[in-house]
């Protein structure tokens, strides 16, 4: 099948009269041809025809679709993987997974592109963004296994380490850890940062906290001259909000 | 990291906390034709009903009890929660000339108005008359809206997919993965890291160590 596929792969280019061109100058006739009948609910690898590693010379007609959906304006396409279906899914099915889906992502944006450079509407392009949620959903699932493990084994969630720290205007803020290759006592770089704050600094953080209480004051008192001039335009709110 | 910040920003629609929104969606031609960026209008007081209080959804029958068709009843088109705005199917119309050009006239359609959502009833599909609705719980734990003047249930409208694909009348295509292999479970919990499970399948050996280095 695969072999077939090659051979007139390369009879096109034969006929066109370039042997090794790039794929968009290769197709001048197959204008928007490049249709499939596209699902994006894509099987494992062991099960799939089309998508073979050792076929082909150089393997380029993946970028393509299969010749039959060359042409139409409408490709069907299945349901989107949802997250709930894998996380039933073992890792090696997700990692085998991802990259049939990466395949056919490349395969939907070099339709997209040739669309572009033809001028014509790309057909069915909710393709591509099935295809870019599933890959989302899988990297979410395999994180969310990363994160339970990790909290089995050291009780964080975060990969990262990190720590609450005042910077030299008395401000606090959560300070992420970075990964050096010497000890925090021989690092010129990072001595000259200061992770405390003078006393006369105290001052002004009464000052930080005093306009934060106004402007939470503010806020509130808005919010409800915003609620009694929604009232007098829709009188049964208020009716409502005594109940 | 900061690059893929600034795409998604750029994707994402931002709307200025006075926008008036319009018959149109925010990201269309026309809407940006009509609300550009430096315009300020004044401002529409829409009434505030949560997204849990909300009745009425697109495929809903629901008859106009104010308005030119008041007494009739249509199904609903389209919903616009943010004006409490709800389209009905060729009712409440006017006619305008759309296509317009130097030398043609222009197509003359019929097109809908909004009309709010105090001026449109649900319709109780058993003595199809206009009610008031509740949110209600059946005993099952389902959620449902009871017509307050029978008590019986409105069912909820047929959701349809947004790419048109009614899953009973599904046929797998050669891309598609089965029902049983996708519902196949085969996911064992284990105490290995993704990397680690996928390391041992392809049977690489890692012998490299990783010099030592500091977190702080």
């Amino acid at each position: 099948m695969a072999a077939t596929l090659c051979r007139r792969f390369f009879g096109a280019l034969r006929v066109s009269g370039v042997l090794q061109a790039s794929p968009a100058a290769c197709f001048p006739r197959l204008t928007l041809n490049l249709l499939h009948k596209n699902t994006t609910k894509v099987e494992p690898i062991y099960q799939c025809k089309f998508l073979h590693t050792t076929l082909s010379r150089k393997g380029l007609e993946e970028f393509f679709d299969d010749p039959k959906n060359w042409g139409e304006t409408v490709v069907k396409s299945g349901d989107e993987w949802h997250a709930k279906h894998l996380r039933n899914k073992s890792n090696e099915d997700l990692h085998k997974l991802w990259y049939v889906l990466l395949k056919e992502k490349n395969m939907l944006l070099t339709l997209e592109q040739e669309a572009k450079r033809q001028s014509l509407p790309m057909p069915s392009p909710e393709r591509l963004e099935k295809v870019e949620k599933s890959m989302g959903r899988i990297d979410l699932v395999i994180k969310e296994r990363e994160v339970a493990l990790r909290l089995l084994q050291t009780g964080h969630e975060n990969p990262r380490p990190g720590e609450w720290r005042n910077d030299f205007l008395g401000r606090t803020y959560w300070y992420n850890a970075k990964e050096w290759p010497i000890p925090w006592y021989l690092n010129k770089k990072y001595n000259r940062r200061k992770f405390f704050y003078s006393p006369r600094v105290k001052h002004f953080i009464r000052l930080r906290i005093e306009q934060h209480l106004k402007k939470q004051a503010r806020m509130k008192s808005l919010e409800k001259k915003k609620q009694l001039l929604l009232q007098k335009k829709f009188p049964h709110l208020a009716a409502q909000s005594q109940n | 990291m900061r690059l893929t910040a600034l795409l998604a920003m750029a994707a994402r629609v931002k709307l200025p906390p006075d926008y008036r929104h319009g018959v149109y969606r925010p990201w269309t031609a026309a809407a940006k034709a009509n609300n550009p960026p430096g315009r300020r209008r004044k401002k529409v007081f829409v009434e505030p009903i949560s997204k849990e209080d909300w009745k009425v959804f697109r495929g809903d029958t629901v008859e106009i009890l104010i308005g030119k068709d008041a007494g009739k009843q249509g199904m609903v088109n389209q919903v616009i929660r943010a004006r409490n705005w709800v389209f009905v199917e060729g009712l409440n119309t006017h006619y305008c000339y759309i296509g317009k050009t130097a030398d043609y006239p222009g197509t003359y359609i019929a097109r809908e108005a909004p009309l709010l959502l105090r001026q449109v009833a649900l319709v109780d599909p058993t003595d199809r008359k206009p009610t008031e609705v509740e949110w209600r719980y059946t005993e099952e734990g389902e959620r449902v809206r009871v017509s307050l003047r029978t008590g019986r249930i409105i069912p909820a409208p047929v959701h349809q997919r947004r790419d048109g694909i009614i899953p009973e009348q599904w046929k797998d295509g050669p891309k598609d993965t089965s029902v049983d292999d996708a519902l196949d479970r085969t996911y064992q919990p284990s105490l290995k890291i993704f990397e680690e499970e996928i390391l041992e399948l392809q049977g690489i050996v890692e012998t490299r160590r990783a010099k030592k280095s500091y977190w702080y």
